[in-house]
């Protein structure tokens, strides 16, 4: 699209406008504070402006700002959008946004009372009972909890629109676990980075102190006798749209990020489980829904929640921001009885308007909305996942007659809403600035008398234009949100200070991040090391590609095999073992071995593939991406980008396989060097480091193993000793000692004893054993631990070899029985030692459900 | 009529179980028609904490947690219960139609018996449901006629037949097979109820049952019971018994009232363990003269 920039930004802008737009004040003149930012924006240039546009999607990027959306899969994580151009909003009237925000969060606090107290509003038909009794977020259990707060709601998103009198109008309220506020402070952090003088002409509002604000009530939260009490932040997990938030919020506020099974119920408090202990937890700031938090007595199928959670609230002993059972105010039927209940309950009228919405449940406003409908929007009473909205204007007569019939099956389940004509606004849309529906997001967070909003929030314009679709699901686009000040914003904010303390609780390590940690070690080295032995592989094979045609040397099926034992991707090179009366015949897939290394390469669904392994890494350095730093950011998506083209790679050219496969070698190398570097010496290091090397050793035994176990010509032989020294990165080292002669003595001799080459057994049991020895122990502490112990024996059986006795030949089988014998037994040992370590510091256990599922009777004559 | 009662759960585990979490719900409760005296529960192994707590329906509930490693858990409740007499009920007319009608307009009265009259995690009902409803619930006859005739229908028509159904047997199967216990029956006339406006509730507790003629009674031989409770207007809640086709009198004794089996479960809990488990009951009501 062009446009013609001759006339200046604004002037062209306003061209484009169609409807009521938020640069324009009443009378069709430009705002003030507008004028000044595209007086910024005219200074800066479109083209400059689409340069900083993509330095905005890199920096989103780097700093891993997604929004998964449901029904994809883990690939199509979505990225965050951010327009360069802000949403400004005057202080004037923001202070009466920000009154009509108070009032309604004080308004939904004490209609969260009443529903779970004294049912007042029912009783004196001011919402009609349906609202409650059938509302999903309505739960029974949460009726006898009451914080020790007066407020009952915590926190509070709105989303608020301007609606055509010139005024905000309340769209839509988010109470159980609301979202975005994260996502406000990283667009306001990113714009600052990229975009610095784009505020140079306005003063605008912090963010800080609604998140300094939201320190403080969660530290009143706690436990009156622990002055600095334990906060978790509880997440659904990776699988949640708004993970990357959850993360972010939790190392913004300094707080330590939970699921659901590392906490546990015990003696009537809720515990933290890190790998050496229970810690207590005084505040679980919650962003789970609420009817999964406690599978003992909400969702009997959730697996997220913690079970006897309920209880622990109950008794006073944890307190949750917001408290389970919020959801009830997120019906969309209450906001047609708002009014009613503000002059109930605040005895005064309702500051802000919201959108005129309709509930069905009435005879009245059901012949009304069936009588309106190509004017209204249709909703479900009750908030669900995957039912989208219905506009009545784009509907034909038969999908409106549809739609008559669906309503009338069950009128209260549907509301129907105005649909209003919202207010535009300037996004930078494919280098062009043009108006979009626009709607802003803003946070409240009780102070301890009222409630505190943020000075900013988060705005999402339409990804379609000229139509209303701003959520993120469906592709919106976000804005940062300034309330721009006459006068020089406030002095700054001094973050809350947390008092010193003994507990480690930040530091401590959750079960379940160790086991991802060791995981990500083994998955890692994994990769690495298939990668490297892979290579080997493909380098001969080119060399041999020319001198034997379409038969493989002996050496090269040897080793084909042997990458087949390593991933264990049997039948592979290997074979199926011939059925009974047939002959063993495997030698079509060595005509073409290609095919199935790059099987071995390029399919995401065959285990033990490279891409199966790298996509298995991935997730689980997304399980704990809390712990990486923007450069490891960085390089992880570097081997996600690896990830992709490795999936793509479908090439006879070995030249272009190899040059993805060491794209990817030196790619994870930087994020091992990088961890190596900056990661804290910690058990979670400690851990990562022991699975790594755990890793590392089996994979070369079981090379080695596979290849050398039996003897072959002394031709075929030397091949095989140069391919597994190579595999050991061992045989410049070997040459500079031994020069060109390979006698299998010499060869088992460095690779098992040589202490100080990193790639030889004693080496890394050596390092094995010391990254065990780091870790807590549960019981004796100057004693071995079991892991100990089997790294231990293994060290002292490679260590104690006799290299003569381990090349002794069978020479009826040509087996080299001790050999294989040895690598066995140490292979089996460090084996042991991921399982140790396993049982002892992973929690495995399965959460199951137990109810008396029937009312079983005894034979009798009655019953 | 005064009863000694005794109700006993046995779990045993096929591996460890390291952390239970439960609920129970059996605590018989007090009421103008009963008075639970001397309740007992006993909990092997021994939590290290018992909170009773009274649910959204006034029933009691009991939770505990263990945490030492347990391949059994057994849980014993007893109590000496009085079952009062009845006093007697005024009988009103009043139709199926009419009280519809009534539940509708009559504000009060609606906050009270809409959660009875709404599809709840066990009872949900289709046109079969309906069908089978309408063949009793007409309009114009008088409501507790029709839930009398119900109840006897379900009584005449159906089989009782112990393992034939669990729990999670959908009503939509009981209703075809023509066989299930208690709790289905109870369900399948709660759901009959509420398909065409009533509200109703599911009532669990004990009934005294009878050792066959000339036989003596066996230890744990009686068995915890189901039935349901309608809303009748002017009358209140009246209870009536499909399996038995009765109404509940001296013989039955109420442990908890909730929309359905899935409020009042007598003992829920989350196991985490990797097993599979099984479960004992045994039930005593034994009338004390």
């Amino acid at each position: 699209m062009i446009q013609d920039n001759s006339l200046g930004l604004l002037q062209t802008y306003k061209e484009s406008i169609n409807t009521y737009d938020e640069v324009l004040d009443q009378n069709g003149q430009v705002k003030p504070y507008w004028q000044g930012l595209f007086d910024t924006l005219e200074d800066i240039g479109i083209d400059e402006l689409e340069l900083r546009n993509q330095e905005i999607v890199k920096k989103l990027k780097e700093n891993g700002v997604t929004y998964n959306v449901y029904g994809s899969n883990k690939e199509s994580n979505r990225a965050w959008k951010l327009d360069p151009i802000p949403f400004l909003i005057h202080e004037s009237e923001w202070k009466t946004i920000e009154e009509g925000l108070k009032q309604r969060a004080r308004l939904l606090d004490l209609i969260l009372k009443d529903l779970y107290g004294p049912q007042l509003l029912i009783k004196n038909a001011i919402i009609p009972a349906e609202l409650v009794f059938d509302n999903s977020g309505f739960l029974l259990p949460c009726f006898d909890i009451r914080q020790k707060h007066d407020k009952q709601l915590l926190n509070y998103a709105v989303d608020l629109a301007r609606g055509p009198d010139g005024k905000m109008w309340l769209l839509d309220n988010r109470t159980q676990a609301p979202s975005g506020a994260g996502y406000a402070l990283e667009n306001r952090i990113v714009m600052s980075k990229v975009i610095p003088e784009l505020n140079k002409k306005t003063y605008r509002k912090r963010l800080s102190p609604y998140f300094s604000q939201l320190q403080q009530t969660v530290d009143s939260l706690g436990n009156n006798s622990n002055e600095n009490p334990n906060v978790v932040f509880l997440t659904p997990g990776p699988g949640n749209e708004t993970y990357f938030e959850h993360v972010y919020l939790s190392s913004y506020l300094g707080y330590t990020l939970v699921q659901g099974n590392d906490l546990l119920v015990r003696d009537g408090f809720v515990w933290l489980k890190s790998i050496d202990q229970l810690e207590r937890v005084d505040v679980i700031i919650k962003r789970l829904d609420d009817e999964w938090c406690d599978p003992l007595e909400l969702r009997r199928d959730s697996l997220l929640g913690i079970p006897g959670l309920l209880q622990v609230i109950r008794l006073g002993n944890v307190a949750v921001m917001n408290p389970p059972g919020t959801s009830v105010l997120e019906n969309y039927g209450l906001m047609a009885f708002m009014q009613n209940a503000c002059k109930f309950l605040l005895k005064e009228p309702l500051l802000m308007s919201s959108v005129a919405t309709w509930w069905c449940g009435q005879a009245k406003e059901l012949k009304f909305v069936l009588e309106n409908l190509p004017k209204l929007i249709i909703k479900k009473t009750n908030r669900k996942q995957g039912f989208r909205s219905i506009y009545g204007r784009l509907l034909t007569i038969e999908k409106l007659a549809e739609l008559k019939n669906l309503i009338l099956e069950s009128p209260k389940d549907y509301v129907a809403q105005e649909e209003v004509s919202l207010s535009t606004t300037p996004s930078f849309i494919d280098g062009v600035i043009e108006p979009r529906f626009a709607a802003l997001r803003a946070f409240l967070i009780a102070d301890g008398t009222d409630y505190k909003v943020m000075q900013g929030g988060l705005t999402r314009s339409s990804a379609v234009k000229g139509k209303f679709e701003i959520s993120n699901q469906l592709g919106g686009i976000s804005k940062d949100t300034w309330i721009i000040s006459d006068t020089p914003t406030e002095y700054l904010e001094k973050p809350v200070e947390r008092k010193n303390t003994n507990n480690q609780l930040n530091n401590s390590l959750t079960s379940r991040n160790a086991e991802n940690l060791f995981w990500l070690g083994r998955l890692c080295e994994r990769t690495m090391a298939l990668r490297s032995f892979l290579k080997i592989i493909l380098n001969r094979l080119n060399e041999n590609v020319t001198k034997h045609g379409n038969k493989q040397p002996e050496f090269l099926v040897v080793l084909l095999k042997s990458l087949t034992h390593l991933t264990q991707t049997y039948p592979g090179f290997v074979g199926k073992e011939p059925k009974k009366g047939e002959e063993f015949d495997n030698e079509a897939i060595f005509e073409d071995p290609i095919a199935e290394l790059l099987f071995l390469i390029n399919d995401p669904t065959k285990p033990g593939s490279v891409v199966y392994n790298l996509q298995s890494l991935l997730n689980t350095i997304n399980q704990v991406s809390e712990k990486w730093n923007h450069d490891t950011r960085r390089i992880i998506n570097l081997v996600e980008d690896s990830l992709y083209a490795l999936k793509n790679i479908n090439t006879n050219n070995i030249n272009y396989v190899n040059h993805g496969l060491d794209k990817l070698h030196i790619r994870l190398f930087s994020f091992y060097g990088n961890i190596n570097e900056t990661l804290p010496r910690d058990n979670g290091f400690y851990l990562l480091e022991a699975g790594k090397n755990v890793e590392r050793i089996l994979s070369l035994l079981s090379v080695f193993r596979s290849t050398l176990n039996f003897k072959k010509t002394e031709e075929e032989e030397a091949l095989l000793m140069e391919a597994i020294l190579e595999n050991h990165h061992l045989l410049a080292q070997y040459r500079n000692i031994y020069k060109s002669h390979l006698s299998l003595k010499a060869v088992i001799s460095m690779i098992f004893l040589e202490k100080n080459l990193p790639y030889t057994l004693s080496y890394l049991l050596d390092t094995l054993s010391y990254y065990l020895s780091k870790l807590p122990k549960t019981n004796d502490t100057h004693r071995l631990s079991i892991a100990e112990k089997s790294a231990l024996e293994a060290s002292t059986i490679v260590k104690l070899i006799d290299a003569d006795n381990l090349i002794l030949v069978d020479s009826e089988t040509q087996f080299r029985f001790e050999l294989d014998e040895t690598l066995s037994k140490v292979f089996e040992l460090i084996c042991n030692v991921s399982n140790n370590l396993s049982s002892l510091y992973f929690n495995h256990s399965v959460m199951q459900h137990s109810v008396l599922d029937t009312i079983e009777n005894n034979d009798s004559d009655e019953i | 009529m005064k009863y000694k009662l005794r109700h006993q759960t046995l779990y045993t585990y096929v591996n460890s179980v390291h952390n239970y979490q439960s609920i129970l719900c059996l605590q018989p409760r007090n009421s103008a028609k009963q008075i639970c005296h001397n309740f007992k529960l006993e909990i092997e192994p021994k939590p290290a904490k018992i909170y009773s707590r009274t649910d959204y329906f006034g029933n009691i509930q009991h939770y505990f947690s263990l945490h030492e490693s347990h391949k059994s858990l057994k849980v014993i409740v007893s109590s000496e219960v009085e079952v009062l007499n009845n006093a007697v009920q005024l009988f009103n007319t009043i139709t199926c139609e009419e009280a519809r009608e009534k539940f509708k307009t009559d504000i009060a009265l609606k906050t009270e018996v809409l959660q009875y009259q709404l599809p709840s995690q066990y009872i949900s009902w289709d046109e079969e449901i309906v069908a089978f409803a309408e063949t009793c619930l007409l309009p114009n006859v008088s409501l507790f006629e029709a839930v009398w005739d119900l109840i006897k229908k379900i009584y005449t028509e159906f089989q009782f037949k112990s393992g034939a159904t669990n729990v999670n047997t959908p009503l939509k199967t009981v209703l075809k097979e023509r066989k299930g216990v208690c709790q289905d029956f109870s369900h399948l006339a709660i759901a009959s109820l509420r398909s065409v406006g009533i509200p109703a509730k599911y009532v669990s507790g004990y009934i005294e049952t009878l050792p066959p003629k000339g036989k003596i009674k066996l230890e744990g031989s009686d068995a915890s019971h189901a039935w349901i409770s309608v809303y009748i207007p002017e009358m209140g809640w009246c209870e009536f018994d499909p399996t038995n086709n009765m109404i509940p009198q001296q013989r039955h004794i109420v442990t908890a009232y909730g929309r359905d089996f899935a409020d009042v479960s007598p003992m829920k809990g989350i196991i985490f363990s990797s097993g599979d488990h099984k479960v004992k009951v045994e039930v005593d009501v034994i009338p004390l003269i």
